[in-house]
């Protein structure tokens, strides 16, 4: 310990002098240089990494505004927005998103959902923003999920408003439905209207009235912290609802039809031939919108394309058939305008009507033998307008076709509306490069040849006919509306044109319309009622070129692709219609048998509806969200 | 032990009063950080580094009042102690495969390795002071030294801790040089580096790995690794020059800054005190360093300068490397920052190094010539 002692004390701390100037000048040095680093990042980065730290705290909350409701004529809720549940994930918050996904999934327990597989985080993902998961969870998974929530951070359940669409099927070619904004539409929307995400309607009222229906959105500026939870609002702009739509359907009337119309493929559309107003329209088969609410599965979509009946198409609108028979009063009205005959002039139907090679025939068998025009429409004579069409000529006919509004889209506000065909010599030299033979104008006369009619087109030309010849554009917006019942804007009947067909020929046409229902020998017999109170005309249109001997062949023998379509177009009352239908069964058959029937029933459930006015009606709301009364 | 009165009077007032401010300061910042934190069921940070101050402060005394020759004379004792509190961690660790760094002493979390920064700077100066040559180490002497700093070494990568075994290469690096090796012995020090940093490349865990990749580049991943650089960066250069204000830090109160209390406890100040509060913590540590090189340089025995030295080495690089990392100029290494960071181990550690200091400084008188 003494020797030890003695080289302590014999120490001289002076070796070590340089050296400690040495460090001394080091360590300077290092605290110069964080200094300095300290000095760039706060003063000379202050104001940018300031903002970002705003940027990390600040975010823009999008509120999404309430989408308007659509009503029917009486108020009644069509459409109505329904609160529906989706799961999303914080990948930062949740940590082990892995295992957190898996335990969901153990919990969600639905095999038809891959919730691993719908994790999918870009790269361009600003932190803490929620991946969706999984839509329109029901109320059952939502309580497993709350209740499980302390084993599921990052975890978040969205309030999502969908669209109800109360009355499914029935109406769907009406309201059409919605869905997310895709990216074509995105790109045509340059006023920057919609954001990516929203909501926008995809079809139908829904998509026509889309800028009234969606609102405007609002704002929020919240401070949030680490795990994206709000914790302050900052700065607030409320959203704006959107309008409410009224239409001029009555869902009594639509229910009246749709089950009228039973399970056949085709369409009944009812107007009120005083103003244009469609008051239902109803296409079979047809699907349920509230299928699309929330992105439709695969095998709904696929089983809707399938189906050979094409329920998505609105055959109302965008079908387009041979009008047959019911094209005659037009022919008539043509022949009696032109001055080609005068009402008493007779034609001798002996069933045959030879054009040179060929022969045309009535669907009578016996045939009519010496017909006017008032008969020739009653009991549909096909040689009668043979004769008389022959007579005026395809282009005449063209134009008062025109006039009746065929060949042109009405204008409805609803989308995937089809022009049908109006044909003229100049249309089949340019289509075929051929010119235009006689005995496509026989087939003209009787609506069957290359003419196509859309079932709105015929029903709108009924109704010029019902009412004295003012041809309106079909509505079905009565009205935009405030969510407190505030009228925004009104849709006044438009007139489009008035047909150039005198008043009285117009009243010879629509009594010959009258005869052919209630007269003994008529051909729409089915919708003669004790009020004897409707004019109507049967078509069945072939569909395709048959002989016309064939009557042996039975229907039953015939596939169902290649029947005729059956056809009936009716007003009522006689004096002042003030409803029209159109009834069009596809390969029903016969217009007389197959579809009067239906119209029969639509017209008295019309007046029934009428005479019992508004007392028994459908509840409001029925089947909207359920309202708990105290 | 009979109270010398000269002890007292000799009583280092500036080393306790700067350590004590800094602690102050730490102590402050603490309470920021779990202010809006609803930890209601544990103790705040800050409550428990007051304790672990105080327990400091004991360990302090008693470190300063026996003499540090003594202290030295038992160097090795100390140091073996501690070595087989890191290989107790090291069997832990194995038994239970997982990566654990501390070990649970009467209720305590205690962190071996830790100590092991203060007890190596014992041992190198025991070896030091018993091996007094007039001129260089060379590397045959050197031998022992480098053992005595590789073998906790290889239980702390082992845990697995890089930052701290750096630190300790770091440490023994600092006391060599200082005392002065010969050229060979240096060359081959660098050399031998130079071969091994690719082996050691690949010893590394992924995670390791990936926090150099993210320190070259740290929004390479910007919401993995890179994260905490960045929002560390964020929270001090938004401090700006005056500071968003006590308990104002978004980054932090909003916890969008990570390990608040442990790594990244500078940023939470340098967001709440700007520039002036960052540079006044600057110029205390300076202070205290400069503080220390003087005990060193003035005491009156080699073991007392190494001693000193060695601890004041021991804080600067601490501080060094804990700014370098918040700052984003170096990796994210786990390097707490002396007296502010949160952590028992560390404080009592860091707190009866200062007390060595204290020792050295306050006996500088005593060793006169006979």
């Amino acid at each position: 310990m003494g020797q030890r002692n003695k080289t302590l004390v014999t120490y001289d701390p002076g070796e070590f002098r340089r050296k400690f100037n040495l460090v001394i000048w080091l360590m300077l040095l290092a605290f110069a240089f964080l200094t300095g680093k300290m000095w760039y990042l706060q003063i000379v980065k202050g104001g940018e990494l300031l903002q970002r730290s705003k940027d990390n705290r600040i975010r823009l909350q999008e509120i999404r505004p309430l989408r308007g409701l659509i009503l029917d004529a009486r108020g009644r809720i069509l459409v109505d927005n329904q609160a529906s549940f989706d799961i999303s994930i914080i990948p930062e918050t949740a940590k082990d998103v892995k295992g957190v996904i898996d335990r969901l999934s153990s919990i969600y327990d639905d095999e038809n959902i891959d919730l691993a597989r719908n994790f999918t985080a870009s790269r361009k993902r600003k932190p803490f923003v929620p991946i969706k998961l999984a839509k329109n969870i029901g109320r059952d998974r939502l309580a497993l999920i709350e209740t499980n929530s302390l084993n599921l951070p990052g975890v978040m359940v969205d309030v999502v408003p969908v669209r109800k669409y109360i009355f499914g099927e029935t109406m769907a070619h009406i309201l059409g439905y919605v869905g997310e904004i895709s990216i074509a539409e995105l790109a045509k929307d340059v006023v920057g209207d919609y954001n990516a995400g929203d909501v926008i309607g995809k079809l139908g009222i829904e998509k026509t009235v889309d800028r009234y229906l969606k609102g405007e959105r609002g704002g929020e500026q919240i401070e949030v912290n680490v795990s994206g939870r709000k914790l302050n609002v900052l700065g607030r702009v409320d959203a704006v609802p959107g309008y409410n739509i009224q239409l001029t359907i009555d869902a009594d009337l639509q229910k009246i039809c749709w089950d009228a119309f039973q399970e056949r493929a085709g369409t009944v559309i009812t107007m009120n031939p005083r103003d244009g107003s469609i008051l239902s329209l109803v296409n079979k088969p047809s699907y349920d919108p509230n299928l699309f609410n929330r992105g439709i599965s695969d095998d709904d979509w696929r089983s809707l394309l399938n189906n050979p009946l094409s329920p998505m198409q609105n055959k109302a609108i965008s079908g387009q058939y041979p009008p047959g028979s019911t094209y005659k009063p037009f022919i008539a009205a043509a022949a009696l305008e032109e001055g080609v005959v005068d009402p008493e002039h007779k034609v001798v139907c002996n069933r045959v009507y030879p054009v040179g090679t060929r022969t045309f025939r009535c669907w009578s068998k016996r045939g009519h033998g010496s017909t006017a025009l008032h008969r020739a429409i009653t009991e549909s004579c096909d040689v009668y307008f043979y004769d008389i069409g022959t007579k005026i000529g395809v282009d005449t006919l063209a134009d008062y076709a025109r006039k009746f509004g065929f060949g042109i889209r009405s204008g409805i506000d609803l989308p995937g509306e089809r022009s049908g065909l109006v044909p003229t010599r100049e249309w089949k030299l340019q289509r075929f490069k051929e010119t235009w033979q006689t005995g496509e104008t026989v087939s003209l006369t009787i609506g069957q040849g290359f003419v196509l009619v859309t079932p709105l087109q015929l029903l709108r030309a009924y109704c010029a006919l019902a009412n004295g010849g003012i041809l309106y554009q079909p509505q079905l917006i009565k009205a935009v509306k405030t969510e407190s019942d505030e009228i925004v804007k009104e849709f006044p009947p438009v007139e489009i044109s008035r047909i150039p067909v005198s008043r009285e020929h117009i009243d010879i046409l629509k009594y010959a319309l009258w005869g052919a229902v209630n007269e003994d020998h008529g051909t729409g017999r089915a919708l003669r009622r004790p009020e004897r109170d409707v004019c109507g005309k049967t078509g069945t249109a072939q569909v395709i070129k048959m002989a016309q001997d064939d009557e042996k062949i039975k229907k039953e023998d015939v596939p169902y692709k290649h029947r005729d379509h059956a056809l009936f177009v009716c007003f009522a009352p006689y004096r002042d219609p003030e409803i029209a239908v159109v009834v069009i069964v596809e390969h029903g058959g016969h217009g007389g048998s197959a579809a009067a029937p239906i119209a029969r029933k639509i017209i008295d459930g019309y007046f029934d509806l009428k005479n019992r006015g508004a007392a028994v009606t459908l509840p409001t709301g029925q089947g909207g969200p359920t309202r708990r009364e105290n | 032990m009979k109270i010398d009165r000269r002890l007292l009077i000799n009583f280092d007032w500036v080393l306790l009063v700067l350590v004590l401010a800094i602690c102050g300061i730490g102590l402050l910042n603490l309470y920021s950080t779990g202010h809006s934190a609803s930890h209601l069921s544990s103790k705040p940070f800050f409550v428990k580094q007051m304790y672990w101050i105080m327990i400091g402060l004991c360990c302090m005394i008693v470190a300063a009042s026996i003499d540090y020759r003594l202290i030295v004379q038992y160097g090795y004792v100390v140091y073996f102690i501690s070595l087989i509190l890191l290989f107790f961690v090291f069997i832990q660790g194995h038994v239970t495969h997982g990566s654990q760094r501390w070990l649970v002493l009467w209720g305590f979390t205690f962190q071996p390795s830790e100590l092991m920064k203060l007890t190596v700077i014992i041992a190198l100066t025991k070896f030091i002071t018993e091996n007094k040559t007039d001129k260089e180490y060379h590397i045959r002497s050197l031998l022992i030294p480098f053992i005595i700093v590789c073998i906790p070494c290889l239980f702390i990568i082992d845990q697995p801790d890089l930052g701290t075994a750096l630190f300790l290469v770091i440490l023994f690096f600092s006391i060599i040089l200082f005392i002065g090796v010969s050229r060979k012995a240096l060359l081959l020090f660098v050399s031998s580096g130079v071969v091994v940093t690719p082996l050691f490349w690949f010893a590394l865990e992924d995670y390791q790995k990936e926090r150099i990749f993210t320190f070259l580049n740290p929004e390479r991943d910007p919401l993995g690794s890179g994260y905490h650089i960045i929002q560390s960066i964020i929270a001090i250069g938004s401090g700006g020059a005056w500071g968003k204000g006590f308990l104002k830090g978004t980054q932090s109160q909003l916890k969008f800054l990570p390990e608040q209390q442990t790594d990244f406890v500078f940023s939470v100040f340098a967001e709440e005190w700007g520039f002036l509060g960052a540079i006044t913590v600057i110029f205390l540590f300076l202070a205290l360093l400069l503080w220390g090189v003087k005990i060193a340089r003035n005491s009156r025995d080699l073991a007392g300068t190494i001693i000193s030295y060695g601890v004041m080495m021991f804080i600067f690089w601490g501080f060094f490397i804990n700014i370098g990392m918040v700052l984003g100029t170096l990796p994210v290494v786990g390097i707490p920052l002396p007296f502010l960071s949160y952590g028992g181990s560390a404080m009592v550690v860091l707190m009866t190094g200062v007390g060595l200091m204290m020792n050295v400084s306050m006996r500088r008188f005593m060793l006169q010539p006979y």
